[in-house]
């Protein structure tokens, strides 16, 4: 059931199924969760600038996920030595440097009214940072190496080694006094953040993650045929 | 032979080689004490700033010039075919690794200790900063051993860029560098400190020589 995760073939034949639902789904999710956002109420203390959360804590989210995946294929593709696991991971790797980086973009246009400046050393900001550079070293390792094979394992183990950053991001705001706000969705007991705002932020988390699997699937695709051809 | 002794002719080597290159780790001594002095020459000579700012400065450019000696960790092995040599002898690639690692510790980073003290006088530094500064080096300088290890066995599959490898080091060594000059700047408990700083130590102990070993397999296949 699960052959489409490692084997090309099925993966392509299961997105030319799949793939015109999948655009019309995102775009009706994207149009829903707008509306929904310029509905939400405002912040009694953040005042307009609380819409900038719907941006900025989808795509951290996201920067995470895309990192995990990434490690998760690394495993795989080490393991049992499953060629297109390193074509995923070719492939998602700038999608998550861009949900970085617009993490932080948003973030520092939201810390400029409430905080009073663009960026600082906190734990959570260089942490996320730290990841963005992380990125960029993979997009550049893709770059240099002249034989595939090597290049393919050297990301791997280096993305396996990275992967110790993602836990740091998670616990940064629980192991050190933060100006970064403490999680609020993703707690063990009931999130403290209003339902009213819950929900836009989660219709928008979910447009963003299909807006990703779109562009991620287009990569992959166009990366398939890249090797076919070679 | 006893695998013992296999070890130990293998340290006994690495001597021999460090007494011949002895030149390398003297040009990294130079360029330590060089750039203390353009530092000072930046920053003015006040006495109060360069105390405050002293134990980060020094931290920061025992890590520059460190990443200087890294460059030759594998790759003379690699090209007079030594690496194939002790791997035939019964030696793995991870063991050998390991004792890469070790003998760069023993021998190369720990001279560099003597540098601490004279370049500690520069700046001014209270005597019990000293001390934390050698105990932290100690523990940090096993750590860039092991991430100079990584990056050199990297450096080892491409032929065009050098410099990801020092770059791969620079991010990594971000940890030891919080860590280790937190102990003088936060009013945490000095022992939690150390033991973090092991711990991260450890950590990487236990993954650099598989990973480099890898890389150094994947290197020879495509020799």
């Amino acid at each position: 059931m699960f052959k489409f995760l490692i084997n090309p073939s099925r993966f392509n034949k299961l997105i030319d199924i799949i793939f015109r639902p999948l655009v019309i789904i995102t775009s009706i999710t994207l149009v829903v969760s707008l509306v929904l956002i310029y509905f939400s109420p405002l912040d009694y203390q953040q005042g307009l600038t609380v819409k900038i959360m719907y941006i900025h804590v989808p795509s951290a989210w996201l920067s995470l996920l895309t990192y995990g995946v990434m490690t998760f294929y690394s495993i795989v593709g080490l393991a049992f030595k499953i060629p297109f696991s390193f074509i995923i991971n070719k492939a998602i790797a700038p999608i998550g440097a861009v949900f970085t980086l617009l993490c932080l973009i948003s973030g520092s246009m939201w810390g400029k009214p409430m905080w009073g400046t663009w960026w600082v050393w906190d734990a959570r900001l260089t942490s996320v940072a730290i990841l963005f550079i992380i990125y960029l070293i993979i997009i550049f390792l893709n770059q240099i190496f002249d034989s595939r094979e090597v290049r393919e394992k050297t990301i791997a183990i280096f993305i396996l080694i990275g992967s110790i950053n993602l836990p740091i991001i998670k616990f940064s705001v629980d192991w050190w006094n933060t100006l970064h706000q403490p999680a609020s969705v993703s707690k063990l007991s009931s999130p403290s953040i209003d339902i009213s705002m819950l929900q836009p932020l989660l219709v928008m988390t979910l447009s963003f993650s299909l807006i990703g699997l779109i562009i991620a699937i287009l990569r992959i695709k166009a990366e398939i045929l890249i090797r076919k051809i070679n | 032979m006893l695998f013992i002794n296999k070890i130990f002719i293998f340290f006994k080597r690495e001597l021999k080689l460090f007494y011949t290159n002895i030149v390398d780790l003297l040009t990294n001594i130079l360029f330590f004490f060089l750039s203390i002095f353009i530092f000072i020459f930046a920053l003015g000579t006040g006495d109060k700033l360069l105390e405050t700012i002293g134990v980060g400065i020094i931290w920061s450019l025992l890590l520059l010039s460190s990443t200087l000696s890294i460059r030759k960790f594998y790759e003379e092995d690699f090209k007079n075919g030594t690496l194939i040599v002790v791997h035939m002898g019964g030696i793995s690639y991870e063991l050998m690794a390991f004792l890469k690692i070790v003998s760069h510790f023993l021998f190369v980073q720990i001279p560099f200790l003597i540098t601490i003290p004279v370049a500690s006088m520069f700046f001014n530094l209270p005597m019990n900063e000293v001390y934390v500064l050698f105990l932290t080096f100690v523990i940090g300088s096993l750590i860039l051993s092991c991430l100079g290890s990584i990056s050199a066995s990297m450096n080892l599959l491409n032929s065009t860029n050098f410099s990801i490898g020092s770059i791969i080091v620079l991010l990594f060594s971000i940890p030891v560098i919080i860590f280790s000059v937190g102990i003088k700047n936060s009013d945490v408990d000095f022992f939690s400190m150390i033991n973090l700083l092991l711990g991260i130590s450890l950590v990487f102990l236990g993954i650099s020589p598989w990973s480099s070993a890898a890389c150094i397999r994947l290197a020879l296949r495509n020799k």
